[in-house]
C-alpha cells in the first residue's frame, strides 16, 4: 500500500508536537511495509519517497520535474538539516515561498472544476491581503494537482489545517480516499473563538474528508460537537513516543528541577507553572523551576516571575533544540504540563521515558492513557503544590515513581498506533 | 574666574556571555571574552588611543595650564592589562604628566553602596589601591558609580578619606541654584560639584546629532556659551563649569568623522586666551574657594542617567529588582562561607551595566539602553545573568552539602 502524505513539519524541523507524532508514524508505517510519499513546505518541487525504515532518518528527495542533477547532489548532502535547507525548509511555518502568480492561475481553473468555492474564496481572501502563512497554506494547495499527475498511490493522508486544503485538492483530482489528521484544534491553540479563517478551513478539511484520525477521545469530543464530524467517521490513535533509549539521570542542579517544556502560550498554562513556583519555593527553597521553551507569553512570564522575587527560582532556557530538550529530562525530576486545552501531549510521555514524574492536565489527550502521571484539573494550583510537596517530601518516593513512569513510558511505543492506522487505511482500500 | 574642570569617566564591564542552564556547575566563567576583547581593542583603537595621545600633547602645550580629570574604574583597567597593554600603558603616561587628577569609586563600577555598605567599602578601598598603585596618585576626590549620589555617601567618603564628592546637577535638587558655584554636602563637611549637564551633554550626546538645532557644534558656538556664564556672578567669587562624560564620547560615542576631536584640541586654545577662564581639577576647589558654601542636601538619590535623573536605569522592572536583591543577597553568603574562589566572579557581576542592559525603558532613553546592550532584549540579559548567579547558588550549595 502506498499513501501520500502531507505535513508542515518533519524531523529534524521540530516546532511542535506534529512533528514528532509524523517522524514516529511514518517511521513505524514503513517498519510494517507501508510505502510513504512525504510532501513537505519545500520551495522546490519535491517530496520524499520513503521506503524503508532508515528513510525516516534520512529522507530520500525526488524532484518532480526531469533535473537529476540537482537531486544527485541534493541526495549527496549527508546531514539531514543541510539537506532540508537547500530546499527551502526552515524550522518555521513561515518557510512556504514559492511564485505566487503560477499558484493563482492554477487554483482559479481548479476553483471552477471543484463545488468547495467558500473554501477557496477563504484562503483567496487571505492571499490577496498578503498574509504570510495563509498565502504559503494556498500555494501548498495550489501546487498539488502537480504531484497528483506525476504520483501514484492509493490515499491521501493529511495532518493539520495547514495541509488540508491540499488534501482537499488531491482528493478533488484523484477521488483517492482522503484522511484528514487532527493534532489540535483552533480552539485549542487559540484558547478561544481563534481565527474564523483557519476554523474554515479545519471545518472543511474535515467534513471533506473519507476518514478523520483524532488523537484523543478529548479531539474526538472536541471536532464532534465543534465541528459537527459524526462519531463513525472518527477513529481515535493515539500519539506515542519514539525514545528507545533514554539515558540515565544526569543532573545539573543537586536539589531537585521541576519543568515545564512546551511553548509559552495560553494554551499550555505557562502562568500556573509559576503560582505552583511561588507557593513550592516558599518551603522548597532549594528548588529549581526551570521554563523551557518560548511563545508569544515569554516576555510576560519572565516578567512575572521575576515579580515574585523568587531569586534564582525560577530560570528559562529559551527555545531548545532537540538534543537540549532530552539533556534537560535527564536534569528533571518532576513535569508540570498545566495545559488549558492539549489535544495530546507527547511531552510527558517523553519525560516519563526518562524517569520523570508527570503531574498532567486532565484536558489532554495523554492523560486517557497513562496510569501513573498526576492528573490534575489545569486550574488547581492547591492540588497541583499539593501533590509537589508530596513528591519533595520524600525523594525515595520519588526515585521509586521515577522508575514506575520509565516502565509504563516504554509501553506506549508506535508500534501499536502504527497497527492502528494500517487497520483504519484498509477500511479505506 | 571661572574654572572649568573637564571629568571623564573611564569604563568598560565583563559582559556576560549567553550563559545558560545547562552551563550551571560547570567549569567555564560568565562572561563573553572575544566580545569583551573585541570591544576594548575597538574602543582602544577609536577612543583610547587617540584621545590620550591629544591630550598628552595638549598637556605639553599648554604647560601645566591645561588640567583635566579622570576616573577609571578596575574592571576596565583589568581588560586594559589583558587585552590592550599599550592604551593601559598611554594612561599611565598621562598620569605622569601630573596635570591630570584621579578620582576614587568602586573598583567594580557597582551599586554596592544601595545594597552592601561592607561591599561598598571594600570595592573603594580596592579602586584606591589600584589607583595609587598605577598612577601613583591617592584621590581626595570621590564619584559614585554613574554620578549616583545621596547625602549618606558624604559619611562613608569622609571617613574614606575624601574631601570632594561630584554629583549631577539636578533641578530637582538644585532649584533656583546654579550649578556653577561650589557646594558643600549636607552636614558641611565636604566640597560637592555639580555637573553642568546641559554642555557636559552637548558634548557627549548631541555633538553629531543632525536633528539638534545647535548642530554642528563648533568651538565658537560652545565658547560663546562658557563666555555668558561668568554674568551670573555679581562679587566676583570663583565659579566652576563642570564638565563630566564618558570618555568614550571622543571617537566611540561621537565618531572621528564628527569632528570631535578637532573640537577637544580646539577648545582649550580658545578657553585660555580668556584670562577670566582656567582649567582646573576637581580638588582644586579645597585651595581656590575662600568662603563658606551653601550646603545643599540629596535626601534621595540622584544619578546623571537618563531623563529622570534617578535610579531607573537599574532599578526599574521586576527583573532588575530580582537580579539585584538576589546578587546581593548570594554576594553576602560567598562572603559568609568563605568562598573566596568565587568571589571575584561574584563581584564581577555587580558591575551596574548588567541590571542596565535589564532596563525596559522606552522612548530616547530605552534607545540609550540599546545602543550600549551586548543582549537583543532586557529579558536576555535577565535570563543569562540569572543563570550565573544560579551557578554560583549551586557551586555554595555543593559545598553546604558536602560538609554535612
Amino acid at each position: 500500500m502506498r499513501v501520500l502524505m502531507v505535513t508542515w513539519e518533519f524531523p529534524p524541523l521540530i516546532t511542535g508536537g506534529l512533528a514528532l507524532a509524523c517522524y514516529g508514524m511514518v517511521k513505524e508505517l514503513l517498519k510494517k511495509g507501508i510505502e510513504i510519499d512525504l510532501i513537505l513546505p519545500t520551495r522546490d518541487l519535491v517530496y520524499f519517497p520513503l521506503r524503508k525504515v532508515e528513510d525516516a532518518d534520512d529522507p530520500p528527495v525526488k524532484f518532480l520535474e526531469n533535473v537529476e542533477k540537482k537531486e544527485r547532489e541534493v541526495n549527496r548532502i549527508s546531514e539531514v538539516i543541510k539537506k532540508f535547507e537547500v530546499l527551502g525548509l526552515v524550522p518555521s511555518p513561515e518557510a512556504y515561498l514559492s511564485p505566487a502568480g503560477v499558484m493563482r492561475e492554477m487554483l482559479k481553473e481548479l476553483e471552477e472544476k471543484v463545488s468547495l468555492k467558500k473554501f477557496f474564496e477563504v484562503l483567496s481572501w487571505s492571499l490577496e491581503r498578503g498574509e504570510d502563512l495563509f498565502r504559503k497554506v494556498y500555494e501548498m494547495a495550489g501546487r498539488m494537482p502537480l504531484y497528483a499527475e506525476k504520483l501514484s498511490f492509493d490515499l491521501v493522508h493529511v495532518h493539520d489545517w495547514l495541509t488540508y486544503p491540499a488534501g482537499v485538492v488531491l482528493k478533488e483530482i484523484t477521488r483517492k480516499p482522503l484522511i484528514a489528521h487532527i493534532h489540535a484544534t483552533e480552539f485549542d491553540r487559540a484558547g478561544g473563538s481563534g481565527d474564523g479563517r483557519i476554523h474554515e478551513i479545519e471545518y472543511t478539511g474535515l467534513s471533506s474528508a473519507d476518514l478523520v484520525i483524532a488523537v484523543s477521545e478529548f479531539t474526538a469530543r472536541m471536532i464532534a460537537d465543534r465541528y459537527l464530524v459524526p462519531f463513525s467517521k472518527i477513529r481515535v490513535v493515539h500519539n506515542a513516543h519514539s525514545i528507545e533509549f533514554p539515558g540515565g539521570k544526569r543532573r545539573i542542579f543537586v536539589d531537585p528541577v521541576i519543568l515545564f517544556l512546551g511553548r509559552i502560550t495560553l494554551q499550555k498554562g505557562p502562568d500556573y507553572f509559576l503560582k505552583v513556583s511561588e507557593r513550592i519555593l516558599k518551603d522548597f527553597p532549594e528548588v529549581h523551576f526551570v521554563v523551557a521553551g518560548t511563545g508569544d507569553m515569554f516576555r510576560k512570564i519572565v516578567h512575572l516571575s521575576a515579580g515574585m522575587k523568587l531569586r534564582t527560582g525560577v530560570l528559562f532556557t529559551g527555545f531548545l533544540e532537540r538534543k537540549k530538550v532530552e539533556k534537560l529530562l535527564e536534569a528533571a525530576d518532576i513535569l508540570i504540563m498545566p495545559s488549558v486545552s492539549e489535544p495530546f501531549g507527547i511531552v510527558p510521555l517523553e519525560a516519563m521515558a526518562y524517569g520523570v514524574v508527570p503531574i498532567i492536565s486532565k484536558k489532554s489527550g495523554v492523560a486517557e492513557i497513562v496510569n501513573n502521571a498526576y492528573k490534575v484539573e489545569f486550574w488547581d494550583i492547591d492540588r497541583m503544590v499539593e501533590i509537589v510537596r508530596f513528591l519533595l517530601s520524600d525523594r525515595k518516593k520519588l526515585e521509586d515513581l521515577a522508575y514506575k513512569m520509565k516502565e509504563e513510558a516504554m509501553g506506549i511505543q508506535w508500534s501499536r498506533a502504527a497497527g492502528k492506522l494500517i487497520n483504519i487505511y484498509q477500511e479505506l482500500v | 574666574m571661572l574654572h572649568v574642570i573637564f571629568y571623564f569617566q573611564v569604563h568598560q564591564p565583563y559582559r556576560l556571555r549567553n550563559f545558560n542552564v545547562f552551563d550551571v556547575g560547570g567549569k567555564g566563567d560568565y562572561f563573553n571574552n572575544v566580545l569583551n576583547r573585541e570591544i576594548i581593542e575597538r574602543v582602544s583603537q577609536k577612543s583610547y588611543l587617540p584621545t590620550n595621545n591629544l591630550l598628552l600633547k595638549l598637556i605639553e602645550k599648554y604647560e601645566g595650564r591645561f588640567r583635566i580629570s579622570f576616573s577609571v574604574t578596575g574592571t576596565l583597567v583589568e581588560q586594559l592589562g589583558l587585552y590592550s597593554p599599550e592604551t593601559l600603558k598611554s594612561f599611565m603616561e598621562l598620569a605622569k604628566t601630573g596635570c591630570v587628577e584621579f578620582m576614587g569609586e568602586t573598583y567594580y563600577h557597582s551599586l554596592a553602596f544601595l545594597f552592601g555598605k561592607e561591599e561598598f567599602i571594600f570595592q573603594v578601598r580596592k579602586h584606591r589601591k589600584m589607583v595609587e598603585e598605577l598612577f601613583g596618585f591617592s584621590p581626595v576626590v570621590f564619584r559614585n558609580t554613574e554620578l549616583i549620589y545621596q547625602d549618606e555617601i558624604a559619611d562613608i567618603a569622609e571617613e574614606e578619606g575624601f574631601r570632594v564628592v561630584l554629583a549631577e546637577g539636578a533641578e530637582k535638587v538644585l532649584g533656583h541654584r546654579s550649578p556653577l558655584y561650589p557646594y558643600k554636602t549636607y552636614n558641611g563637611r565636604l566640597f560637592l560639584l555639580l555637573k553642568y549637564y546641559r554642555l557636559s551633554d552637548d558634548i557627549a550626546f548631541r555633538f553629531s546629532d543632525r536633528g539638534w538645532i545647535e548642530y554642528p557644534l563648533t568651538v565658537d558656538k560652545f565658547v560663546n556659551w562658557i563666555d555668558k556664564l561668568p554674568l551670573i556672578e555679581k562679587e566676583g567669587r570663583d565659579l566652576f563649569l563642570n564638565l563630566f562624560m564618558d570618555y568614550e564620547t571622543f571617537g566611540e560615542h561621537q565618531w572621528e568623522e564628527s569632528g570631535i576631536f578637532r573640537f577637544l584640541e580646539k577648545l582649550p586654545e580658545e578657553l585660555l586666551v580668556r584670562d577670566f577662564i582656567s582649567f582646573a581639577w576637581p580638588s582644586d576647589v579645597i585651595e581656590i574657594v575662600k568662603y563658606e558654601p551653601e550646603r545643599i542636601s540629596f535626601p534621595q538619590p540622584v544619578s546623571w542617567a537618563d531623563m529622570e535623573r534617578d535610579l531607573s536605569a537599574w532599578l526599574a522592572n521586576e527583573m532588575q529588582q530580582n537580579a539585584t536583591v538576589t546578587l546581593y543577597e548570594i554576594l553576602e553568603k560567598v562572603h559568609a562561607m568563605g568562598a573566596d574562589d568565587l568571589m571575584e566572579s561574584i563581584r564581577k557581576l555587580t558591575t551596574s551595566d548588567h541590571v542596565y542592559y535589564m532596563s525596559t525603558k522606552y522612548f530616547q532613553d530605552g534607545d540609550v539602553h540599546k545602543y550600549f546592550s551586548p543582549y537583543g532584549t532586557p529579558e536576555e540579559a535577565y535570563i543569562y545573568f540569572l543563570n550565573a548567579l544560579s551557578d554560583v547558588r549551586e557551586k555554595l550549595r555543593r559545598r553546604e552539602i558536602h560538609e554535612i
